[in-house]
């Protein structure tokens, strides 16, 4: 597969500088991540997939900013990532919404924080949770709302600060897979609609080969880049096609071996 | 909210008010029949004696005015108990330094209840208030402290990541998370706080008032009033189950996230 | 059914056997006026693997509560050969989404805890919580507390625990929904394995179309709510499935169809 070498440093979004991640307890060191190195242009959708729990949220949350590096950096946007910020929208496994504020209240959150004026925030947050898909229920509190909808409410959060990067974290992990279809299909609308750039974390390999641009497979424990793949399926991909069903198989198989 | 009464509902009440009724019933039944008559009034002589001491005055006041007396003393113990507890509790929750300062003092102080300040209280402040007001302070502070505590304890890391990931700087993660977050919390200590500040109260009366709820009481001792004193403790009864039924319709309003369904 | 030519073992031979292990009658259940199992019958044969799918939210979780009589019926009835259905009398296990292991119990203790309510003597436990851990590869971890394994092993322990009492019938909620797919298919591999070596009769209920067409014997398509059987499907491929095999990209496109709602 083609690496990233190639582009031009005027184009790259995010930069992760051979990283190392080393976790340490009283008695026994961890290490999580080792020599990170990947590039991923302005408006690209890079899924980080692998197995198991071990380095890609890490990673994931290097990137963010939540947790730093043992050694090596990150550049978002030519910026050196030292802490979280609004430069990155996050959307979480869990959610993460405030379960105290409304649909409405989480979407504008982010600008409420940076100070933008009620009626210009209103009108933004307002054009997100139209684009996902939540019209009328901007008043609900998220405990009201299904899986599904508490994730559209997240990514319309991510997206309503207008970041250039947009980060997620197994986003669909916790949905039935019917639902997970739906979200899948709606975040490759809103993708469409809305450049930006992308990472995605995910061990659902249907779920990555059906969003990505680039497929990066991780290794297991210290987590490290064992391959990478350019999808170039057209789009919208079709789950039981020959040739989806062939590159899954071929990405399982090159997985289990790293198992 | 909307009210629906449906058929369970109903049933329920109507259940409350036969048990309700049976007790009267065997309390009237055993004073009539039993030597119970020598120490115990019938329950319709209490009733009564409640109904007109609304509007006659026991002692230098009436009946309503002696529970607004005590509610007033509460609703100033309280009050204090409630925004210092909570000050201190976000401090002790949020800062490692003062809760290593204020714990080991705070944690032998906890165990002491609130009626055990009486003797203290009247050798500092007199009889007067502010010895009502110390008393009903101690009772309440406690619970509310431990209860925000934990609350701002545990706040959830990954909601705070998400508000700073947002662009929250520390005051609005602050204001924005931890507070929110704790609001739960914080609202179960209130409502133990105030159901002890209810009981410090009636204590303190007790020792050494002359108005008062906890006065009733043992004004009534005092003269051998049985009437009187069930007359106090059902009023005491009363003014507890409003005070709790408050809270309640309170924290529903403030905690409407947290309720689930439609 | 017929396709004898691709059984290789000769344990499946009985899988053809018409001998009906379950009969579901009328099953019919209601929460107030909202219905949500309207009518639904089925039968189940000896040893075979029954795969349940229908729509998100079609009432999935009630049709199984009522399938194990954690809610009583309106209507209809369940038999297991020929009988009302007895969990004292017959054997059932359940394995459900959350993994249910008790934390205090370690893990031989875990698995042999149905054998130990059920009054199976020591050595006859012993045998079988030796036989299935193996069987599960959970040898090496039978001391280990459930807080220290990762989630695909506390699956293990469930299913290990679920086939230590010999089950007549398995009745499985979407065990692995929260796995990920690689270790999804490990698992469930395990279980087919499990399930070829013991004759037990399955009945497994998911979401996922996928999984279903990889599983089962025969398909039973649910419709939205009310739950009623939309369509049944045979499914003889060989086994072991491949998930690019045209015919088996046949069958989970037809059972897509017939529930996609997205």
């Amino acid at each position: 597969m083609e690496n990233t070498g190639t582009v031009t440093a005027k184009n790259i979004m995010i930069k992760c500088n051979s990283i190392f991640k080393t976790f340490e307890s009283k008695d026994d060191e961890n290490e999580v991540i080792r020599n990170f190195n990947l590039e991923i242009k302005e408006n690209e959708f890079v899924v980080l997939f692998g197995p198991g729990q071990c380095g890609k949220t890490t990673v994931l949350n290097i990137i963010a900013g939540l947790e730093q590096s043992t050694k090596g950096e990150v550049f978002v946007n030519g910026r050196k990532i030292t802490e979280p910020g609004p430069d990155r929208g996050m959307v979480y496994q869990t959610t993460a919404l405030f379960p105290w504020l409304t649909v409405m209240g989480n979407v504008e959150f982010g600008p409420k924080s940076l100070g933008v004026k009620k009626k210009e925030r209103r009108e933004r947050a307002q054009y997100y949770i139209d684009l996902v898909g939540l019209k009328g229920f901007e008043k609900h509190y998220p405990i009201k709302l299904s899986g599904g909808m508490q994730q559209r409410v997240g990514i319309a959060r991510a997206y309503c600060n207008n970041p250039p990067v947009i980060l997620l974290d197994e986003p669909f992990g916790a949905l039935d897979a019917q639902t997970r279809y739906l979200m899948e299909e709606e975040l490759g609308r809103i993708c469409t609609k809305e450049k930006r750039t992308i990472v995605f974390v995910t061990n659902n390999i249907e779920e990555a080969i059906y969003l990505a641009d680039r497929i990066v497979l991780l290794t297991n424990c210290p987590t490290t880049i064992r391959k990478e793949y350019i999808i170039g399926l057209p789009r919208p991909r079709d789950y039981t096609s020959n040739d989806f069903l062939t590159l899954r198989k071929e990405i399982t198989s090159e997985m289990d071996e790293t198992i | 909210m909307k009210r629906v009464f449906t058929k369970e509902k109903v049933q329920m009440a109507l259940w409350g008010i036969i048990g309700l009724m049976s007790i009267l019933l065997i309390w009237q039944i055993s004073v009539m029949v039993t030597s119970l008559g020598r120490i115990m009034p019938e329950p319709i002589e209490v009733v009564k004696s409640f109904l007109i001491s609304s509007i006659k005055p026991v002692g230098r006041y009436t009946l309503l005015q002696h529970m607004l007396f005590s509610l007033l003393r509460v609703f100033v113990g309280f009050s204090l108990s409630g925004v210092s507890g909570i000050i201190l509790g976000i401090a002790m929750g949020r800062s490692k330094t003062i809760n290593s300062i204020a714990s080991p003092i705070f944690n032998m102080v906890r165990p002491i209840p609130g009626v055990a300040w009486i003797p203290l209280a009247i050798l500092w402040f007199g009889i007067g208030e502010t010895t009502k007001y110390f008393i009903i302070f101690m009772g309440g502070f406690a619970q509310v402290v431990v209860n925000t505590m934990s609350g701002a304890r545990k706040v959830d890391k990954t909601l705070v990541g998400a508000a700073r990931m947002l662009g929250a700087n520390k005051r609005q993660e602050f204001f924005r998370i931890v507070i929110p977050s704790s609001v739960p919390y914080i609202f179960a200590g209130l409502q133990i706080s105030l159901s002890t500040s209810w009981m410090a109260v009636l204590a303190a009366e007790m020792v050494s008032s002359y108005k008062g709820s906890g006065w009733i009481i043992i004004t009534g001792m005092n003269n051998g009033n049985t009437v009187q004193i069930l007359v106090g403790m059902i009023s005491i009864g009363v003014v507890g189950l409003g005070l709790a039924n408050l809270m309640r319709i309170i924290e529903r309003r403030l905690c409407s996230w947290r309720i689930q369904g439609q | 059914m017929v396709n004898n030519n691709t059984i290789e073992e000769e344990k499946i031979t009985s899988v053809q056997s018409p001998e009906v292990k379950v009969q579901v009658r009328g099953l019919t259940k209601s929460f107030g006026d909202l219905l949500v199992l309207d009518d639904v019958s089925f039968d189940v044969r000896k040893g075979e693997f029954l795969c349940i799918v229908g729509p998100t939210g079609c009432g999935k979780t009630t049709f199984l509560n009522s399938l194990t009589k954690l809610y009583t019926i309106d209507e209809g009835e369940m038999l297991v050969d020929g009988e009302p259905m007895d969990l004292k009398k017959h054997d059932i296990a359940y394995i459900f989404q959350e993994y249910s292991t008790m934390s205090w119990l370690r893990v031989d203790e875990n698995v042999s805890f149905g054998l130990r309510i059920k009054g199976y003597p020591e050595e006859v436990i012993k045998e079988r919580v030796d036989k299935v851990l193996k069987m599960i590869g959970l040898d090496k971890y039978r001391h280990y507390y459930p807080k220290k394994l990762s989630a695909s092993m506390l699956q293990r322990v469930v299913i290990a625990r679920a086939f230590a009492v010999e089950p007549e019938l398995l009745l499985m909620d979407e065990p692995y929904g929260q796995l990920d797919l690689q270790l999804k298919y490990k698992l469930e591999d395990e279980l087919l394995r499990l399930w070829e070596k013991t004759g037990t009769t399955v009945i497994f209920i998911t979401h996922n179309i996928e999984e279903a067409v990889y599983l089962s014997d025969r398909i039973l398509v649910l419709t939205n709510k009310p739950a009623k059987i939309k369509e049944e499907l045979i499914n003889d491929l060989p086994r072991p499935r491949d998930i690019a095999d045209p015919k088996f990209v046949e069958l989970r496109n037809r059972v897509t169809e017939l529930i996609k709602w997205w």
